[in-house]
């Protein structure tokens, strides 16, 4: 019994450590090849850098998003927490408030989204998608509503510092942002117990609650998170723009599930791996950029950010069915 | 007197359903309305209110539909704007195409919309809604192939399609939606297909279990969804008199506001016709009032989104089965 026990758990890790180890020589290829078409631009200091900052702020919210989806929820609304944080950001700014307290400010706005949306999904009961698709046109609303739909200079040395400052003159922050996030979210989902509870309630959320798992509070917790993270992205953004206004982050929803999809996360929950959701937030990234330097128009690669939801979820759905059949 | 008995129980069941009450929040609407705004009560606003709606209570028809069934269709917006502007571009005077034909290629073009969501949903097993949510960005980019046409619509019939008042007051797109209501009821009230939608939105894998062709009945479910988004599609361009590659953004908002509002399940199994109608009045008349009491229209977006948040939640304190612990 042991035994089968460990045998199992030891098949289950090659196919995880298998999963992430594919993402990331695809990763690789790509590149590859992207920098031989796409040369002498894609790879180039004036693109890597943009591409590297930019790829920063989604990849801290996939990151904890990641943990919102193996819980078995999801959140729309980031985006919109985006929008609006920008919005607030610049606003803030504007009338003369302290860079540290804008960003302090920012960061409990981006709180009180997260609780938001964590009180409907586990007071009310609401079903997390549709609740989030709510809440994502409200926070933009009000985005558009505090800026009269116009966008604002956001211009601090503060502010400045966090998307385009550089550490010892060469790592730029942003990296550092996204280093400590994917650590810490690594930390926590693989080497704590509470990491173990969300795993849990995602598999199955009676089971948890009949063990004795606040099932409602680790989940509101993790809405909470992904709140913040969202909101720190939209310093980020708000930053690397120097502008805020109300457009920022949309479609951002489309691009940040479809990267934590490929990573391996189940939609239903249960199964997810953050190293995965980096690989896919690089993959994914390094395309729609070589798409953008190979001058493609805007709206198709909206077009193929759609296909590539579709094409990822339906791959693991029918790699999941075979692997039941066979079993 | 047993007759007497069966319309009574029937009559109680009515009050059970959500209508009622939404029949009372239409009634507080309007008295809160006229009162604020001397211009709410008049024939010309009214008359308004029910030409506004025209697309989104095409669109409702369609995705009631597949809500009952348990699914979901979030690509709704960009089905009915491919098809608006599709049919924009075949309706351009230097391309000679019988008017009939852009018609049948319009819904031939939201059918197979439906059809891909459906065999994608079904066939491979995906979530519906991110599904739809790839479709719905997908579908947009192609309306975009068409952007730097910009056509207008100069076809009077196209143009009367969707602009036409009966006897100056009712105006004819509210005609087609009570036909399509009163049929899409009656279809789920009277054929074998209707019950099994029903079955299925309520218990699929028991659905299943009793022999119902499940696969088949959702695709057939989503097919008369991306039909009623052409028919929506060319409402759009015929009311506008152009076509252009955004119309139809953001419509499955208001459109899944007005639907839940009206009684739809989230999860499906549960829905009807009569209250998808009063959701919708409601709805366009919130709107029509928010512009009457000149609110801004940004602040209009965050009331629209608030709007779908509660009712969503009024929703899911409704549908509780048992005490929610996890």
């Amino acid at each position: 019994m042991a035994d089968a026990r460990s045998t199992e758990a030891v098949s289950r890790k090659k196919i995880k450590l298998n999963n992430t180890a594919i993402l990331f020589i695809i990763l690789i290829v790509l590149f590859c090849v992207f920098s031989y078409v796409g040369r002498p631009f894609f790879f180039s200091r004036l693109n890597l850098i943009p591409m590297i900052n930019n790829l920063s702020f989604i990849g801290i919210i996939a990151a904890v998003l990641t943990m919102v989806m193996v819980s078995g929820e999801i959140d729309f609304s980031i985006g919109g927490n985006v929008g609006l944080t920008a919005c607030l950001t610049a606003l803030l700014l504007e009338r003369g408030v302290p860079g540290w307290l804008v960003v302090i400010i920012a960061l409990a706005a981006g709180a009180a989204m997260g609780s938001f949306n964590g009180m409907l999904v586990t007071v009310i009961g609401v079903n997390s998608i549709i609740a989030t698709i709510g809440t994502m046109f409200i926070w933009r609303g009000i985005g558009y509503t505090l800026t009269n739909g116009e966008s604002i200079l956001a211009m601090n040395p503060v502010i400045d510092y966090i998307g385009r400052g550089f550490v010892f003159k060469v790592l730029p922050f942003p990296i550092i942002l996204l280093v400590l996030t994917f650590v810490i979210t690594y930390i926590i989902m693989n080497h704590s117990k509470w990491g173990r509870k969300i795993y849990a309630i995602g598999a199955n959320p009676l089971a948890s609650y009949l063990s004795g798992i606040n099932v409602k509070k680790v989940k509101f917790t993790a809405f909470l998170f992904c709140g913040i993270a969202a909101s720190l992205g939209g310093l980020i953004l708000t930053s690397l723009s120097a502008v805020g206004m109300p457009q920022h982050g949309q479609g951002l929803e489309l691009v940040i599930v479809s990267a934590i999809i490929l990573g391996g996360t189940a939609l239903g929950g249960g199964r997810g791996q953050i190293l995965g959701t980096l690989a896919g937030v690089l993959i994914l990234s390094i395309l729609y950029n070589f798409l953008t330097i190979m001058n493609v128009y805007y709206f198709y690669i909206q077009m193929v950010q759609g296909a590539v939801l579709i094409l990822v979820v339906s791959a693991y759905e029918i790699r999941q069915s075979r692997i039941k059949r066979s079993v | 007197m047993a007759k007497g008995t069966k319309s009574y129980s029937a009559f109680m069941n009515f009050l059970r359903t959500p209508t009622p009450t939404l029949i009372g929040i239409f009634i507080l609407i309007i008295l809160l309305f006229s009162l604020t705004s001397e211009n709410f009560l008049t024939i010309q606003n009214i008359k308004g209110i029910f030409n506004n709606f025209a697309v989104f209570g095409i669109l409702a028809a369609g995705i009631t539909i597949v809500m009952i069934g348990g699914g979901f269709d979030l690509a709704i917006g960009s089905t009915a704007g491919l098809a608006g502007i599709v049919s924009a571009v075949l309706l351009m005077e230097n391309i000679m195409i019988p008017t009939v034909l852009v018609f049948i290629i319009a819904v031939i073009i939201g059918c197979s919309v439906g059809l891909i969501n459906g065999l994608i949903i079904t066939k491979v097993g995906i979530n519906p809604i991110i599904t739809t949510l790839g479709t719905l960005a997908f579908f947009r980019g192609v309306c975009y192939f068409w952007a730097d046409l910009n056509p207008r619509i100069y076809n009077e019939f196209v143009q009367s399609l969707g602009r036409i008042y009966i006897g100056n007051v009712f105006p004819i797109t509210t005609v087609y939606i009570i036909v399509a209501f009163i049929i899409l009821s009656l279809i789920l009230k009277f054929t074998r297909f209707g019950r099994d939608l029903f079955t299925i939105g309520g218990n699929e894998s028991l659905a299943r279990l009793a022999g119902i062709p499940v696969d088949r009945i959702k695709i057939i479910s989503y097919v008369i969804s991306g039909f009623f988004c052409s028919i929506a599609g060319l409402l759009l361009i015929s009311q506008l008199g152009s076509g252009r590659p955004e119309y139809g953004t953001g419509a499955e908002l208001e459109v899944l506001t007005i639907v839940v509002l009206g009684g739809v399940a989230v999860g499906g199994g549960k829905g009807n016709y009569l209250g998808v109608f009063i959701a919708l009045v409601i709805i366009q008349t919130i709107s029509n009032g928010m512009v009457l009491l000149d609110v801004p229209v940004f602040l209009r977006m965050v009331v629209k989104g608030a709007l779908l948040v509660l009712v969503i939640s009024i929703d899911a304190l409704r549908n509780r089965k048992q005490l929610q612990l996890y």
